[in-house]
């Protein structure tokens, strides 16, 4: 019986704390000072390595865990996958227009409007949010957020 | 002590600071109110807000977020039935037997009544406590600062989640994360792959944002949502005589100090917050009382000392970050963040270089008790409206509140794909059942465990002293004391059946 989410966790915790110790290795080391700057990193990427390593008989010993409700991953990735087209588009659109885009574009996701007044109710959410986080931020605050590249917007 | 207290108070008061104060109180209420907005997600917000206003300004608000966050949850949880934070767990268990038998009002404030007794008793041991810690603390060398950071990073590790493994693990994950970029002492750039985006290490606050907020957010999302349309929900009226509230928690006057000594040292300790105490004090007060089996019934002993132990646990987190420098937990982080973007150096001689803004700290979280009260007191029916939001319109107007949390912190995209970067980690550490308090630690800790490691050792290379300086000494035996704790409650739950853990709870 295996833990699969924790041994692919320990898999990746090993992996990747030994490719990282082998790039210790070419850290320079200056003769003035008698502990380097690989020092630390190198015992906190042992540390890891063994804690990856425990973790993997750990979990192919585990017992899985009762099931509980299955997870709905759809969602999820939607929320991800518009999070950085969001910060992707951002440099280009600016931010007021990436955030109406990108409200609008995720409300509709989680919860597709099925008449009028539910599209009224996103458009104006996104309207709003655009709207006074720009205002509240930039003229209040004096928080500057980005402008876009192709729209000077 | 008393005089420049009472010179703070006197400043807090003006509207300049009462402003934020007041807006942030209301803030922590509502977010704490919302189930599935934690207070640190309602500090995450407000954050960006407080970047364009004084550090004491910003640092009032937030403490204001905090205080109302611990009481906002209770609204809901005696009302619905629905803890509002994870703070709030052990208030449902009396507050909402006791609001369904036709006593709404009386839940709701012998909750807040017993918040702000808890909170003001904190706050006498805030006051009292923090100077002669921070003293303590400056007699701390570099070994005894790198054993404090030790003792913290096991205990969190130790404490939450699991198994220790993953603890540990989680928190070596942090430290891995801060030791990329440039070396603390040489400057030497590391593990940057050529990459201009790595050369500058990592933040702490976009990594936490990103971690806390998308662990939770994607959590809460891979379940089904509410039906919103079913509910509609009608507030009873919540009319109560305030002084028999009030004689009902003063006549006990043992649960509450009991209560708010629980809630005081969970507070003091690093990364376990509001979640712990509150439970904790509700078991305590059932197991010292003469009639436990009435506990879970709707009795007011429930209430208090949930409440008072989770309004207590903010006054110890505040002397942790103040006399030491080391978050009590999540919301602290990010107020140690704040602070550290504002120019404030926490740490041990914070209390002398900064007692403007120490002791306005004082007076914010004293003065934000009697404003959550108010606001309490004006909004609490409108609560069960605000609860309705549809998540559809949550998430996005979260995310994008994070986006600027992290753009603002240096005006570069960078911060804002490390948030997405961190977010996947986040999110993944839960799935794979890592606790994400030690990462955050971790990344905090990490340039300073290293900075203390290296000045130590090139003081004088002798290992031993870690161990044989009384202060380090203590440390490390009681972070092994604390592993050794942590193996023993595994052993012990491991026996009992596995129930699911809640993710991306308050630390």
């Amino acid at each position: 019986m295996v833990d699969r989410p924790s041994l692919v966790a320990g898999l990746l915790g090993l992996a990747g704390s030994l490719i990282l110790l082998a790039a210790s290795r070419g850290l320079p080391r200056s003769p003035l000072v008698p502990i380097g700057p690989e020092f630390y990193p190198r015992l906190v990427f042992g540390a890891t390595a063994v804690l990856s390593a425990l973790l993997v008989v750990q979990s192919l010993r585990a017992r899985p865990a009762a099931p509980g409700r299955p997870a709905e991953y759809r969602r999820v990735v939607g929320t991800f996958l518009a999070f950085a087209l969001y910060v992707g588009v951002m440099p280009a659109l600016g931010y007021r227009l990436a955030t109406l885009l990108f409200v609008l574009g995720l409300q509709v996701l989680l919860e597709p409007p099925r008449h009028g007044r539910q599209w009224a109710r996103v458009a104006a959410v996104a309207v709003a949010t655009t709207a006074a986080t720009y205002l509240i931020f930039e003229r209040y605050l004096s928080v500057l957020l980005p402008r876009g590249r192709l729209t000077g917007f | 002590m008393l005089g420049p207290l009472a010179g703070s108070l006197a400043e807090i008061l003006q509207p300049q600071y009462l402003g934020p104060l007041a807006l942030g109180t209301l803030a922590g209420l509502i977010g704490g109110a919302l189930p599935g907005v934690t207070i640190t997600m309602t500090i995450i917000i407000v954050l960006p807000f407080t970047f364009g206003l004084d550090p004491l300004q910003g640092l009032a608000a937030m403490i204001g977020v905090y205080v109302g966050g611990e009481s906002g949850g209770l609204v809901t949880a005696s009302l619905l039935g629905i803890p509002g934070t994870p703070s709030a767990v052990a208030t449902t268990f009396d507050g909402f037997p006791m609001a369904r038998r036709g006593e709404p009002g009386r839940a709701v404030w012998l909750g807040t009544w017993a918040s702000l007794f808890g909170g003001v008793l904190g706050a006498v041991f805030l006051i009292a406590a923090t100077g002669p810690l921070a003293r303590f603390a400056l007699q701390f060398g570099p070994w005894e600062y790198f054993s404090l950071f030790i003792f913290a990073l096991s205990m969190v590790a130790g404490v939450t989640g699991r198994s220790l493994v993953k603890g540990f693990l989680s928190g070596a994950v942090g430290l891995v994360i801060t030791v990329i970029g440039q070396d603390p002492i040489m400057s030497v750039p590391r593990f940057t792959f050529g990459s201009d985006l790595l050369r500058a290490g990592f933040q702490f606050l976009p990594v936490l944002i990103g971690v806390f907020a998308f662990a939770q957010i994607m959590s809460d999302l891979e379940r089904p949502g509410r039906d919103a349309a079913r509910e509609r929900l009608t507030t009873p009226s919540l009319r109560v005589s305030h002084l028999a509230v009030i004689w009902d928690i003063v006549r006990r006057p043992f649960l509450l100090a009991w209560s708010t000594v629980i809630g005081l040292l969970i507070g003091v300790l690093p990364a376990i917050g509001g979640s712990a105490a509150n439970v904790m004090a509700w078991d305590q007060a059932r197991k010292f009382s003469r009639h436990p089996e009435k506990f879970g019934t709707g009795i007011p002993e429930g209430i208090i000392a949930s409440e008072a132990a989770n309004n207590a646990n903010v006054a110890g987190s505040l002397v942790t970050i103040m006399a030491f420098g080391i978050p009590g937990d999540a919301v602290t982080a990010v107020m140690l963040g704040a602070m550290i973007i504002h120019g404030i150096q926490p740490g041990p001689l914070f209390m002398t270089t900064e007692p403007r803004v120490a002791y306005g700290i004082f007076a914010a979280y004293l003065l934000a008790h009697p404003v959550m009260l108010v606001l309490q007191w004006l909004l609490a029916r409108v609560y069960l409206r605000v609860v309705q939001v549809p998540r559809a319109v949550l998430v996005p107007v979260v995310l994008v509140l994070c986006v600027i949390g992290a753009y603002a912190l240096n005006n570069t995209m960078d911060n804002v794909y490390a948030l997405l970067l961190f977010g996947l980690l986040g999110y993944g550490l839960v799935k794979a059942g890592l606790p994400l308090a030690p990462l955050i630690l971790g990344v905090i800790l990490g340039d300073q465990i290293e900075i203390n490691l290296v000045r130590s050792l090139m003081t004088d290379a002798d290992p031993r002293l870690f161990f044989t300086r009384p202060i380090s000494g203590a440390m490390l035996a009681l972070s092994a004391l604390s592993v050794a704790l942590g193996l023993w409650q595994h052993r012990r739950q491991a026996r009992r059946a596995a129930g699911a853990e809640e993710p991306g709870g308050d630390f």
